[in-house]
């Protein structure tokens, strides 16, 4: 049986997928989403469970400034207005909700996302961020136009064709995009590392170990709370800015809460308050979904789970499942996540 | 008590309320009430600047939480608080009523708690050089360029190691301050705040759990502190401590200043020793 199991997967396409999705677009969003939700959480121990609102307020600022032709609808300012509505999100966030209990700015952090998605859907504001079917407008669609043209075809400087081989082949928008996404990723990860290791740093992480110890001593703790929430929250909408890049298009299907159920997953497998985590967190966390999902896939197709048991539609769950099941296997074995540092993660809070 | 600080104090009336002849903080009319009970009700306070004054009194009488609404941890219902940043200058003075927590201490007036705050997964080292004020660094502007604070920075460092050195920490140095027993978070708290340079700090019980050897060297601090020029406002109920170094004592009962002065002062007075009446403390007062 076992044998036959082994004649019937084809191990190249399975490792070949799994590596592709681990280094693609979606992987380099995920990581920089984290990288925000890091210092959020990480480090300034603030419990963001909206971090999809962040990714949202990036990619519809950006969408609704270019496709209403705003100051000419340079895509540029069309990025500026995307992040400078993830600031927008941010204070709304903070200014009523962090000086209370942490409790209450998870229960906000949820809210403000849910909110934002649901507003984005419904038919007043049809005119401006196309309701449920999302930007661009379902015409300019058809006719194969986006708002990400300017960017992975005007300004793409890698020429027409397909680069790569094996699995890892990309055309040169894909390659294009992926350069974009990591290179954020790596800047944005220098940015949290530079920041750490400073005074300031210091003073963040010190209001998550104890605000009323951060307070003693002079510090300021909702101004440095509301810093480190607009920083990673504006990290987070580069990371909805870029996945609108890569699909040509944003829509509310995008935005709902299980993204950010995701990006814990990608952060806390990877290790909070470590720089290196949420990009190591990210690349497990596709490549792991994505092979167990082929993996499963070649199966049933083979014959060797019956359709009795599991049905191809069913996989998209069942991985899901067993994502779940890892982590809590890893959390019992690995607390710190895979890079995170053991000996911090081996304090118990007192 | 031959070092006590008594030309501070000149001849100052051992009543409650009395007046100081160079106050550094003075209370009035702070009331704070939990429910029915009145826990601070203080008409008038002051505190002398320059000398080790100790706040005593029984189980729930207010202590720690007038410690609370002075740092500005807890709001009182009315009432209010004037610092005197500097000596015999009446003039400028600061109403620290309303006033958050971290502006309070900005203001040269810092404490520690009697639960200890120590900042777990920080390395002692970093719990030392968090309590420094003013640091350039710690503002988003300069950040990122370590030639703005790198100076500041090595500054700041070698103060810390000189406290922790001073308060026998050296050894934990790098070590995550979860690691830490005890005693030996009083301690790093109180190294901690010191590193603010405070002109008053308030202490809330810091030798409890401390090894009576350590409390020897701990005793000598807060006297070496108080000769320094720091103001020593402390809540103890080691009764060997507090008649040890203190210059002057406030009685706190039911939220109430019953009773003020030097430590013959307090030993003698009937008010304090019905206060405590019944417990062991009244036997060590009669013995003073
Ligand atoms: N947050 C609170 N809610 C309700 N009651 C409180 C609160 N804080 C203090 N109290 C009450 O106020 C009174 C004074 O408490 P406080 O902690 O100030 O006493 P204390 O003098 O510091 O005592 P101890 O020497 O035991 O530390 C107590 O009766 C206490 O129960
Ligand atoms: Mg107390």
């Amino acid at each position: 049986m076992l044998m036959n199991l082994f004649a019937e997967i084809d191990v190249s396409k399975l490792f070949g997928l799994a590596l592709r999705t681990s280094i693609g677009v979606q992987a380099a969003t995920f990581a920089l989403a984290a990288v925000g939700l890091n210092l959020h959480y990480g480090y300034t121990g603030l419990l963001n469970f909206g971090v999809v609102a962040f990714m949202a307020a990036g990619a519809y600022g950006m969408a609704i400034f270019f496709t209403q032709g705003w100051l000419g609808g340079s895509i540029l300012l069309a990025i500026a207005s995307g992040l400078a509505f993830a600031v927008i999100i941010a204070l709304s966030i903070g200014l009523p909700s962090l000086r209370l209990r942490a409790d209450y700015l998870a229960l906000t952090t949820i809210a403000i996302a849910e909110v934002l998605r649901i507003s984005f859907r419904s038919q007043r504001l049809l005119d401006l961020t196309g309701g449920p079917f999302g930007l661009p407008s379902i015409e300019d669609r058809n006719a194969n136009v986006s708002f990400a043209d300017v960017i992975t075809v005007d300004w793409n400087p890698i020429g027409k064709g397909n680069y790569g081989a094996w699995f890892l082949e990309f055309d040169e928008k894909t390659l294009w995009v992926m350069i974009i996404g990591w290179s954020l990723v790596s800047l944005a990860s220098l940015l949290i590392w530079g920041l750490m290791r400073s005074p300031w740093g210091r003073v963040i992480k010190a209001i998550r170990e104890d605000e009323d110890a951060a307070r003693a001593l002079g510090k300021n703790v909702f101004s440095y709370k509301l810093q480190s929430l607009i920083i990673g929250g504006v990290i987070a909408s580069l990371a909805g800015i870029v996945r609108a890049f890569d699909m040509g298009f944003v829509e509310t299907q995008q935005f709902r809460p299980q993204t950010t159920f995701f990006i814990w997953t990608v952060l806390i497998l990877g290790g909070a308050a470590s720089i290196w985590g949420p990009i190591i967190g990210s690349m497990t966390f596709w490549f792991v979904i994505i092979f167990s999902e082929e993996l499963l896939r070649q199966m049933v197709d083979s014959g060797w789970i019956p359709e009795a048991i599991l049905k191809s539609n069913d996989i998209a769950s069942v991985r899901m499942i067993l994502m779940g099941i890892m982590l809590a296997t890893l959390m019992i074995w690995r607390p710190q996540g895979l890079v995170g540092k053991k000996e911090e993660a081996q304090i118990d809070v007192r | 008590m031959s070092d006590n600080k008594s030309s501070e104090l000149g001849n100052v009336e051992p009543t409650p309320g009395s007046t100081k002849l160079d106050p550094i903080l003075t209370i009035d009319n702070v009331v704070r009430s939990f429910g029915g009970l009145r826990a601070v009700d203080i008409d008038h306070l002051e505190v002398q600047r320059g000398i080790i004054t100790a706040f005593i009194g029984p189980n729930g009488a207010g202590k720690t939480t007038l410690f609370n609404l002075i740092t500005g941890f807890d709001k009182p219902d009315s009432g209010q608080w004037t610092f005197h940043q500097l000596a015999n200058a009446k003039s400028w003075t600061t109403d620290l009523s309303g006033l958050r927590p971290h502006q309070i201490a900005n203001k040269g007036m810092v404490r520690t708690f009697q639960l200890t705050k120590s900042l777990a997964k920080m390395t002692v080292l970093d719990n030392m050089l968090l309590g420094a004020a003013e640091q350039k660094g710690e503002s988003l502007r300069n950040a990122l360029f370590t030639s703005r604070w790198r100076q500041q920075e090595n500054t700041i460092l070698r103060k810390a190691e000189d406290l922790l050195e001073r308060f026998k920490l050296s050894h934990m140095r790098d070590e995550y301050a979860a690691t830490l027993s005890g005693g030996q978070r009083k301690l790093l708290e109180m190294a901690r705040a010191l590193m603010s340079e405070p002109k008053l700090i308030l202490l809330d019980e810091p030798m409890a759990g401390v090894n009576p050897v350590l409390v020897e060297s701990l005793l000598v601090h807060i006297e070496n502190l108080r000769d320094e020029g720091v103001s020593v406002l402390f809540i103890e109920h080691d009764m060997d401590a507090i008649m040890g170094i203190s210059d002057w004592i406030v009685v706190l009962a039911e939220g109430q200043v019953i009773a003020e002065g030097t430590p013959s002062d307090v030993s003698k007075n009937p008010a304090v020793i019905d206060a405590y009446l019944g417990s062991a403390i009244a036997e060590e007062l009669k013995d003073v």
